[in-house]
């Protein structure tokens, strides 16, 4: 870390990088051009739709989609909202547990060789194959569901954040060394803010993968949530219901990793991969 | 195989020392072993009264080391205030504590002390290094080349920042460097080094305070010479 710090300014020259605005208006323009790009699709879509007089039971316009949900606003935020709940609790919970035994495995070789095969193990087993087993056992409610994205959430984080914790600077830990500092100090003021960059950009990943969780347990069996809106419209050939409910889901998704980017930008001022981008 | 064979080596308080060696012959082991980094399988080392590891415990030592252990996620100050925070019990050396900004700006520094360690550039990075160490109380400095990952010419203006400070401070210094015209410059006291033994240790009687003019002294010259000459032989 310490080597990409060198930079050429002079012994008496003053840093004057205005992170802050540059940030802002990384931030700014990533966003517009997203929205360009988004709007773009959107746009030839409709053409297309029109032009070719494709069927609405195949492929209905943008427009007709977009009628649909706020014609029907009232029906689909109850179950946007029970599908963005499961989802947090469940990326909630698989964080906590993650980081917790990522804490445990950091500080014992030991255990990490008896815990790690095992969620190795759950990580590789496909969800959509544990989702019936979890709807049997806990039935039609939240509670599956929410399981579900924490195993989704779960490995990520616990893989990131044992680097995280492991992966600190020689240097840095001879320093604190030479200081006679406790382990417990070390791991405060050295290994926590070490982990944080993995943490956030695993967080970033799982945030969204926990509404695909959601949405998978929602499938499996459920009476409410966004992936039961979707099921039911396909069995009912919903075609604006169903693309409705796929539309939600995306922007669900997109502005939770947005948030976890703020959050991660407020927090990692410091982190170099942050105000990297100036020197594209 | 020993690292280190039949080193002898005592230090007055007060004193500027020099390792002066070739890369690998046991220079930054040796000064972790009496910073209690390291522990020597036989021999013995004592601080005062003390082992490394009991005078690491009351912190006595103030490391700087090669790559400036800056925490890149604490502002330049709150870098300087590491040292306070961490290991707390050990109070006896805290009387001798410096203001952290005023250090930082007898380094030429304050301006930086909300930046963060990414924005500034090696050698204002290693001029905090040292700002801290002398900030932190401690009665011994280890310096593990602390000047060789910069360029030569910010190298030299480091080196009389150091012995300005260094001379307003009076702390004992153990530096670790493989220049010879740095060892002659900064120190009271070359030990010159081959690998795993020291040669010799040579006393340096430059007048202080020692300003650039004196590396044009035949006096320095003849310093550096005589030290060429005892690595020279060993070839």
């Amino acid at each position: 870390m310490s080597m990409q710090q060198a930079k050429t300014s002079g012994l008496h020259s003053h840093p004057i990088k205005d992170k802050g605005s540059f940030r802002q208006s990384f931030t700014q323009s990533s966003f517009w051009t997203a929205l360009i790009s988004f709007i773009t699709v959107l746009v030839v879509w409709e053409v297309i739709v029109r032009l070719f007089h494709v069927r609405p039971i195949i492929l209905p316009a943008p427009s007709a989609i977009f009628i649909e949900f706020f014609t029907h606003s009232s029906f689909f935020l109850p179950h946007a909202w029970v599908t963005l709940y499961e989802a947090m609790l469940g990326f909630l919970l698989g964080m906590i547990v993650a980081i917790g035994l990522g804490i445990l495995l950091s500080h014992s070789a030991m255990l990490e060789k008896f815990l790690l095969p095992l969620a190795v193990l759950a990580n590789v087993t496909p969800i959509m194959a544990i989702a019936p087993l979890f709807i049997l056992w806990f039935g039609f409610g939240s509670l599956p569901k929410i399981l579900i994205a924490a195993i989704i959430t779960f490995f990520p984080m616990l893989v990131n954040s044992i680097a995280g914790f492991r992966s600190i600077n020689e240097n840095h830990y001879e320093y604190m060394q030479s200081l006679f500092a406790s382990k417990k100090e070390v791991f405060l003021k050295l290994r926590v803010p070490n982990s944080l960059p993995y943490l956030f950009s695993a967080a970033k990943t799982c945030v969204s993968l926990s509404v695909m969780g959601a949405v998978v347990g929602e499938w499996t069996g459920s009476t409410a949530g966004l992936g039961n809106v979707i099921l039911m419209a396909s069995n009912y050939m919903q075609m604006n219901r169903m693309f409705a409910a796929i539309f939600v889901l995306a922007f669900m998704g997109v502005s939770l990793t947005q948030i976890v980017r703020l959050i991660e930008l407020k927090v990692l001022s410091w982190h170099t991969s942050i105000y990297m981008h100036k020197n594209r | 195989m020993a690292a280190l064979d039949k080193i002898n080596l005592s230090i007055e308080q007060g004193k500027f020392i020099s390792l002066l060696g070739p890369s690998g012959c046991g220079k930054s082991t040796l000064l972790r072993i009496i910073g209690g980094l390291v522990e020597a399988d036989s021999g013995m080392v004592t601080i005062g009264n003390k082992t490394p590891r009991e005078a690491q415990k009351s912190k006595s030592f103030a490391f700087v080391p090669q790559s400036p252990a800056l925490f890149p996620w604490r502002t330049i100050l709150q870098n300087m205030y590491l040292p306070h925070e961490v290991n707390k019990e050990a109070k006896e050396h805290d009387e001798h504590r410096l203001d952290p900004l005023h250090m930082l700006k007898a380094v030429g520094l304050e301006s930086v002390a909300q930046h963060y360690p990414g924005e500034l550039s090696g050698g204002m990075q290693q001029r905090v290094g040292i700002a801290r160490a002398f900030s932190t109380g401690a009665p011994i400095l280890l310096m593990d080349e602390p000047f060789s990952a910069l360029d030569e010419i910010n190298r030299e203006n480091m080196r009389y920042q150091l012995l300005d400070i260094w001379e307003k401070h009076q702390k004992t210094v153990i530096f670790v460097t493989h220049s010879i015209r740095e060892a002659v410059l900064l120190s009271d006291e070359v030990v010159v080094m081959s690998p795993g033994k020291i040669e010799q240790s040579l006393q340096i009687d430059l007048p202080r305070p020692r300003l650039d003019t004196i590396e044009d002294s035949k006096q320095f010259q003849d310093y550096v010479n005589s030290i060429r000459q005892i690595f020279r032989k060993q070839q």
